[in-house]
C-alpha cells in the first residue's frame, strides 16, 4: 500500500516535470531564447511574447496537452511561468478526473 | 440606442454548447426572410445580401431619389463588408466536410461571393453606375463611405447608395473569433474597467449620399453633411492597434472636412471593448485633440448593436446622424467604472442631450486599416 502510493507519487512527479519541461520548450520557441534562461517568475511580458504570438503559443500548449485553457487562466501580460504551468496542470487534472 | 437598449443576448444562430465562452451576440432576432423575399430570391441571397438589400430599400425610399433609365448610370453602389456571404459558406463547408455531401447547392458561389450584396442592390433597384464592395475588415463601411464621397466629389456620379452589411454569426466564424481570445463572455463594455472583449453583431446600414447641389435641386430630405473622410494604414501589426495610425486617420478626416479639432463635439468611437483597442483609441484622441479631448463627448454604441465588423461604421453613422439631428448623444452601455487607461468622457449608460454641430466616427480595423468620417450638422 505504502509502496504503491510512493510509486504513484513518483510517477506523478515525473509527469508534472514533463509538463513543466514541455511548457518551457514551447514558451522558449515563442520567446526565441534558451529554455534554461526562463524562470518560474518570468512573465510573458518579460519574455516579450506579445499579441498574436502569445495567443498562438497558448493554442500550441492546448494542442500539445489536449486541453482548453480558459481566458481567465491565461494572463498574457503579467501571468508568470509558474502560473501558466499551474493552469495547465489544473486542466490536465480535470481531464484525468473527467475520464 | 438613445434609450439604452442593447441587442446583445444569448446567441441563437448556433448551439451555444458548441462554443467555449457561453456565446453572446447582437443578432437580428426574429428575422424571417420569407416576410421580405420570395423563395426564388431567397435561394440567391445570403443573409448578408438580404440585410443589404432591405437597408438599401429603406434608404432609397426615405431619400426619395428617383431611379429611372435617365439617371441609373449616375448612381453608384458601394458597400462595405468584412465576411460577405458567411452563412452560405459555412453551410456549404458543413455539408461538404461534416456530412460528406456528394452534391453542393449550385448557387453557393453566387450567394457567398463577397461582392454579392452590392450586385444584389444594383439588380434590385436598377442602378447601373459604379458598383462594388469594399473590404477592410472592421473599417469596411467607413472605407465605402470614403469611396462614395470621392466619386461624388469628382463628378463621376451624382449619388451613391452606400453603407455596410454583415451576417457573420455562424459556428465557424464564432469559433474562429473565440480562438483569437477576443470575445467577451458576458457583454461588451467599451472603455470600462472590467471589459473583456468584443461581442459580435450583424445587420446593415445603408444611406443615400449625394452632393449638396444635387440634393437641393431635387428637394431631398437631408439628414447630415458628410464633411470629410480620413484614411491611414498602421503598417504595423496584423491585429494589435496603433496610436499613430489611428491618430493619422483622425487628423486626415479633420483636414479633409476643414474642421479644427476644437469644433468637434462628439466622437462615435471604434470602442470594441477589448483592452488594446480602447486604451489605444483613447491615446490617439489625446494625441489629436490635446486639451479639447476632455471636452469631447465620446461613446461607443457597440454595446448596443455589437461589433458588426464591416457594417459597424454604417450602424454607427446612424447613431451619428441621430446625435447631430436630434441633439442626443447615444450612451456607452455596459460601462462599469473608470479604467485608468481610458480617462475621457465616454457618456456612460445614459444618453446625453447636447447640441452636436460636428462629429467623428472612428473605425480601426484588424490589419491596421483605419477610416474616419466627419459629419457636420445641416
Amino acid at each position: 500500500m505504502c509502496r504503491a502510493s510512493s510509486a504513484a507519487d513518483a510517477k506523478r512527479g515525473m509527469w508534472m516535470s514533463l509538463v513543466t519541461q514541455q511548457t518551457y520548450e514551447i514558451v522558449a520557441k515563442y520567446a526565441k531564447r534558451d529554455p534554461e534562461t526562463i524562470t518560474p517568475e518570468s512573465t510573458l511580458k518579460d519574455l516579450a511574447i506579445e499579441s498574436l504570438d502569445a495567443i498562438e503559443m497558448i493554442f500550441d500548449l492546448e494542442e500539445r496537452f489536449g486541453i482548453n485553457l480558459p481566458n481567465e487562466d491565461t494572463d498574457l501580460a503579467n501571468g508568470t511561468m509558474a502560473q501558466l504551468v499551474e493552469a495547465i496542470e489544473r486542466q490536465l487534472a480535470l481531464k484525468t478526473a473527467g475520464g | 440606442m438613445v434609450e439604452g437598449r442593447s441587442g446583445i443576448g444569448k446567441v441563437s444562430a448556433v448551439d451555444p454548447s458548441l462554443l467555449r465562452y457561453g456565446g453572446v451576440a447582437a443578432e437580428v432576432r426574429d428575422y424571417d426572410p420569407a416576410a421580405h423575399f420570395d423563395a426564388g430570391q431567397i435561394s440567391l441571397l445570403d443573409r448578408c445580401s438580404q440585410f443589404a438589400v432591405l437597408a438599401a430599400g429603406e434608404a432609397l425610399s426615405q431619400s426619395g431619389l428617383p431611379l429611372d433609365g435617365a439617371n441609373a448610370a449616375r448612381v453608384a453602389v458601394v458597400l462595405g463588408t468584412g465576411a460577405g456571404g458567411e452563412s452560405s459558406r459555412d453551410e456549404q463547408y458543413r455539408r461538404l466536410y461534416a456530412e460528406q455531401a456528394t452534391r453542393l447547392h449550385p448557387l453557393g458561389i453566387v450567394r457567398m461571393m463577397i461582392s454579392a450584396p452590392a450586385s444584389q442592390i444594383s439588380m434590385r433597384f436598377g442602378i447601373t453606375g459604379p458598383t462594388f464592395v469594399v473590404a477592410s475588415a472592421c473599417a469596411s463601411a467607413n472605407h465605402a463611405l470614403a469611396q462614395a464621397v470621392m466619386m461624388i466629389r469628382s463628378g463621376l456620379v451624382d449619388a451613391a447608395v452606400v453603407g455596410g452589411a454583415e451576417a457573420c454569426l455562424t459556428l465557424g466564424s464564432l469559433r474562429a473569433w473565440e480562438a483569437m481570445r477576443v470575445l467577451a463572455p458576458d457583454t461588451c463594455r467599451p472603455f470600462s474597467a472590467g471589459r473583456r472583449g468584443i461581442v459580435l453583431g450583424e445587420g446593415a446600414g445603408m444611406f443615400v449620399l449625394e452632393s449638396l447641389e444635387h440634393a437641393r435641386a431635387r428637394g431631398a430630405p437631408m439628414l447630415a453633411e458628410l464633411a470629410g473622410v480620413g484614411m491611414s494604414a498602421d503598417a504595423g501589426d496584423i491585429a494589435a492597434p496603433s496610436v499613430t495610425g489611428a491618430a493619422a486617420a483622425i487628423r486626415a478626416a479633420l483636414t479633409d472636412a476643414g474642421l479644427e479639432p476644437s469644433k468637434i463635439d462628439y466622437i462615435n468611437a471604434h470602442g470594441t471593448g477589448t483592452q488594446a483597442n480602447d486604451s489605444t483609441e483613447t491615446q490617439a484622441i489625446h494625441q489629436v485633440f490635446g486639451a479639447h479631448a476632455r471636452h469631447l463627448a465620446i461613446s461607443s454604441t457597440k454595446a448596443a448593436h455589437g461589433h458588426a465588423l464591416g457594417a459597424s461604421g454604417a450602424l454607427e453613422l446612424i447613431a451619428m446622424i441621430g446625435a447631430l439631428r436630434d441633439g442626443v448623444v447615444p450612451p456607452t452601455l455596459g460601462y462599469l467604472g473608470a479604467d485608468p487607461a481610458c480617462d475621457l468622457d465616454y457618456v456612460p449608460l445614459t444618453a446625453r442631450p447636447m447640441r452636436v454641430d460636428a462629429a467623428l466616427s472612428n473605425s480601426f480595423a484588424f490589419g491596421g486599416l483605419n477610416a474616419v468620417v466627419a459629419l457636420r450638422k445641416l
